[in-house]
């Protein structure tokens, strides 16, 4: 039991801050960008740099997380904005050029082999039956820490609220004198930190690699889905749902109806069984799990 | 509108124009290798191979004469890409021969093609039987399944376990090594009690972990490579699932990019050359040179198929005194069975598959694999 | 080169029909498939399955339409309700669902190695022959398409599912059943890609799970919008310029005689940035969607 939850914490952690990112930035842009998860990719190379140039751990994860908040940020400046003025479709696809640009760029800069962080290794702490090494323990902490404090930012300052104001009704908050685009701005560059310390704590745990962006692309868009677009807390819910679904499904043993030997659904139907949990979830929620926005009936 | 589209069709024209003007005077052989994508880093080294040894030929006079020259194309393990690249390669390139791909679902289409075209293929690291089936003209410098198979089934079943437990990708590789693993491991009396094919990509395994653990085996058999291996050996060390004995099939590969501490103890099998402490001076120079020229060691052993592969096609080259197809074909027919490389005597059969292949005992030690 | 090019033109002409139906979802009446490819897998794979286990093709043909035309039918029903970008992913996770489901049953699909040695039923032994075969079959096929996409833009039908696309209330008003319209859309849709994935088996004799990746279906999206979404000829266009910089990239590196290890980086990175130079030059495709406008 304490095995399975922390199997699953430890999935919903690895996708929720970027879940989290891609969400919070669809509500303002309303474009699914698939760039997006290439920030992770880039973070986790950068951190790797700075590992390599002598800087500290955390350090190194804040440098590339302020790097990639730069980056998101020209990148929405320059293509994103440009492109979104024909419609979303056209934003995603150029999303998508954008994506297959940063993945060569950073495979003719860093090559195909996977970086390794080689940080000292953790020790293993055994709670119950269960095993966990110290290493994921603080990234969960991270993680964690990282949510409770975008929390604070969405929920508890005015600067959150003329954010969630923007994403819910962009006429009306412009009307009401917050700046548009200086909120875009600012929001596309949390979302870029976000998802660059996400990709640094995943590549932490193992190495970074250059298809990370690709391998994440459909489980986070998944779980942004069934946490609703544009709501971000939402979408770790969406991450978290997954993670169950995918824990439960691998690990009940269904040995017992059919005659006592073990028997488990094959792990190579897991992506498929999110894929289905995301598909009755929107059966039965069209507009996400957690989806509170208003439309008009 | 008008004026993009002229400039883009002067460009198209220009491009054509001067894919025309390829260099005449060298003997151009073709590689499709997955640059880019999951495979990426394998790929990698088995470019690096060739590359190794084009080198190596040309240092020594070239073929009858000429230089050897290289045009590789990225596959992205995508067959229609691969099917592309063999396009170019063979009908604009006009090369007699394709060296080429990681995966099995890209060499099958292209060897097919490479086959009917009466071209030569050399299969450098696909290994599925389905191999077998391509054509006269496909040759494979690396065993199949049914031999790394069969020789980890006896070697496991030796070191008395009887009940092990099976990991692979869940692809074209992993799948192939999964059936043929059991068909031998359960020929030869022992069992396969659990089997995990993952999904390649994942940030963590521990689920799939979990599953295969309850099935209390004697040994955890695995084969894995690339970004996955690195997070396997992690997460079950982690787990505490080192303590029992783990086993890996080409061992090189799956412990590449993993601390030593992560993956010391283990045991495995490797093709013959790749383990330390013992090769043929052939091999002990593959290995020095791929560090002195890349700054890393190999990273699998595909990179010495890879190499051999353009041994054997220059010696065809040499035997026939030209680089035409047909000439060509006849050399490879005479020559190629009977063919010693880097990875030891081809020995192949009329399929034009290995029937031999000499493997090593092995395990891991400091992150390298050491002879047994 | 002439070969090559005659190649090239043949694959232009299968993802042209695949292109030409995903604009009749999308373009005509917006609707944003995201698992459009799953639609040419079922067609690969009935005929893929059918060499396997040595069926008949007057029984594999109509069964792979049959079952296209299901899965488009089902895609229609999850429209019912869902918004625009919520459908575009549950097509998306049905069509992962559907490649990881032929993936897992090797026993009938071959599994990740795919089937092997499909051999087309007008084949002879002649690599020239057979190409100028292919090519005259998968013209007239693109040929049907366009003629279908170019009739069904100027009737009724077409006028329909740009009202639901512009003005879906409106669409109900009048007494336009959506979800019935949504559904033959996406079934007309259906039939092309299966008939464009039958000719992609046959064409390259082999039929493999990465078919129906889902970055196959973002190259077709990339392909209809950057062309020009809604037009026809703007979609046959993008088709051409897409797969046509796919393929002469490597003829470019080549050429510059860059060094084989910056390959694959070079070509991935051509490809994104031409694409979204004519994205960002030409928003709305090259050839963007004529619409009358009232003055």
């Amino acid at each position: 039991m304490i095995q399975f939850l922390i199997d699953t914490l430890i999935r919903t952690a690895d996708l929720s801050l970027v879940a989290l990112g891609l969400s919070l930035v669809y509500g303002l842009v309303r474009f699914a960008n698939i760039a997006h998860v290439q920030y992770t990719m880039t973070g986790a190379f950068l951190t790797a740099e700075g590992l390599q140039l002598g800087m500290p751990f955390t350090m190194a994860i804040l440098c590339s997380a302020v790097i990639c908040g730069l980056l998101a940020v020209f990148l929405h400046y320059h293509v994103f904005a440009a492109l979104l003025k024909a419609g979303s479709a056209n934003a995603m696809i150029g999303s998508l050029a954008v994506s297959m640009m940063l993945v060569a760029v950073i495979l003719g800069a860093e090559g195909s082999a996977p970086i390794s962080y080689n940080l000292p290794i953790g020790t293993i702490w055994q709670i119950a039956d269960s095993r966990v090494s110290s290493d994921q323990i603080w990234s969960l902490a991270m993680t964690l820490l990282i949510i409770a404090a975008f929390c604070g930012l969405m929920f508890f300052t005015p600067q959150g609220r003329s954010i969630r104001a923007l994403a819910s009704n962009r006429d009306l908050a412009a009307a009401s004198g917050l700046n548009a685009s200086t909120i875009v701005h600012a929001v596309n560059f949390i979302a870029g930190m976000m998802a660059s310390v996400g990709g640094s704590i995943i590549a932490m745990n193992a190495s970074a690699y250059v298809n990370q962006g690709n391998d994440l692309i459909l489980p986070v868009l998944a779980a942004a889905i069934l946490g609703g677009l544009g709501n971000p807390i939402g979408a770790i819910l969406g991450a978290l749902l997954i993670a169950v679904t995918e824990t439960v499904v691998t690990n009940i043993d269904w040995g017992w109806l059919l005659g006592g030997e073990l028997m488990f659904i094959p792990t190579t139907w897991i992506n498929a069984s999110s894929f289905v949990i995301l598909l009755l979830a929107l059966l039965l929620r069209p507009y996400g799990l957690f989806d509170r926005e208003v439309r008009r009936v | 509108m008008k004026r993009h589209l002229s400039q883009i069709v002067a460009a198209t024209g220009i491009t054509f124009v001067c894919s025309i003007n390829t260099a005449l005077a060298d003997v151009n052989l073709g590689a499709i290798l997955p640059l880019t994508g999951t495979s990426a880093s394998i790929g990698e080294d088995q470019r690096r191979g060739i590359e190794l040894a084009i080198e190596q030929i040309n240092a020594h006079g070239g073929v009858n004469g000429e230089k050897l020259s290289l045009i590789v194309e990225d596959s992205a393990s995508n067959p229609v890409t691969g099917l592309n690249a063999v396009r170019k390669l063979t009908q604009v390139n006009k090369v007699p021969l394709v060296v080429g791909d990681f995966s099995s679902s890209v060499t099958i289409p292209v060897g097919q093609y490479l086959v009917k075209n009466n071209l030569l293929h050399i299969n450098i690291s696909g290994t599925s039987t389905d191999v077998r089936k391509i054509g006269k003209t496909s040759y494979s410098v690396i065993g199949l399944d049914d031999l790394s198979a069969r020789f980890s089934a006896d070697d496991v079943l030796s070191l008395g376990y009887h009940k092990v437990a099976f990991v692979a990708p869940d692809g074209a590789y992993g799948q192939g090594m999964a059936e043929q693993f059991t068909k031998a491991f359960e020929k030869a009396g022992g069992k396969v009690v659990a089997k995990v094919l993952y999904t390649s990509g994942q940030p963590s395994y521990r689920r799939e972990l979990q599953q295969i653990s309850r099935s209390h085996p004697d040994a955890y058999v695995y084969t894995s490579y690339g970004q996955d291996a690195i997070v396997l050996n992690r997460e079950a060390w982690e787990l505490g699932m080192h303590q029992t004995p783990w086993y890996g099939m080409y061992l090189t590969m799956a412990i590449s990019g993993s601390s030593g501490q992560y993956t010391d103890g283990q045991l495995g099998m490797e093709v013959a050359e790749k383990a330390q402490g013992e090769a043929s001076s052939a091999g002990q120079s593959y290995a020095d040179n791929y560090q002195k020229q890349f700054k890393e060691k190999p990273r699998s052993v595909y990179g010495s198929y890879a190499y051999d592969s353009m041994m054997l096609a220059a010696a065809a080259i040499n035997t026939a005194k030209s680089a035409a197809p047909a000439a060509m074909i006849a050399a490879m027919q005479k020559i190629a069975p009977t063919f010693t490389g880097l990875t030891g005597t081809l020995n192949l059969d009329a399929d034009n598959q290995r029937q031999t292949q000499p493997y090593l005992k092995v395990k891991a030690l400091s992150g390298s694999p050491v002879n047994r | 080169m002439f070969e090559f090019l005659l190649h090239i033109l043949c694959i232009i002409g299968i993802y042209a029909i695949v292109a030409l139906a995903l604009n009749l979802q999308a373009g005509y009446a917006g609707l944003l498939n995201f698992g459009h490819i799953a639609f040419v897998g079922i067609g690969a794979y009935a005929i893929g399955v059918g060499t396997q286990f040595d069926i008949s093709l007057w029984v594999v043909i109509p069964a792979g339409i049959l079952v296209a035309m299901l899965v488009g039918a089902m895609m229609a029903a999850l429209g019912r309700q869902l918004s625009a970008d919520y459908w575009g992913i549950a097509t998306l996770a049905l069509a992962e669902i559907i490649r990881i489901a032929i993936i897992n049953e090797d026993q009938l699909t071959g599994g990740a190695q795919g089937i092997g040695g499909i051999t087309a039923p007008w084949a002879t032994n002649n690599q020239l022959t057979d190409e100028l075969l292919f090519a005259a079959l998968i013209f007239a096929g693109v040929l049907l398409s366009t003629l279908i996409s170019v009739r069904f833009a100027q009737s009724r039908f077409g006028r329909a599912l740009r009202l639901l696309r512009e003005q879906p209330q409106l669409a109900i008003c009048m007494g336009y059943s959506l979800p019935w319209l949504k559904c033959k859309a996406l079934m007309c849709s259906a039939v092309m890609c299966a008939g464009a994935g039958m000719m992609l088996a046959w064409y390259t004799d082999y039929v493999s799970p990465d078919y129906l990746l889902s970055s196959e279906t973002f190259l077709v999206w990339s392909m209809v919008m950057i062309g020009g979404i809604g037009n026809v000829r703007g979609v046959l266009l993008g088709v051409v310029m897409v797969e046509g910089l796919y393929n002469f990239i490597p003829f470019a590196k080549d050429y510059l005689q860059i060094s084989s290890d910056l390959t694959g980086a070079l070509r991935l990175g051509l490809v994104g940035l031409v694409m979204l130079i004519c994205l960002l030059s030409r928003p709305g495709g090259i050839l963007p969607e004529k619409l009358r406008i009232l003055s």
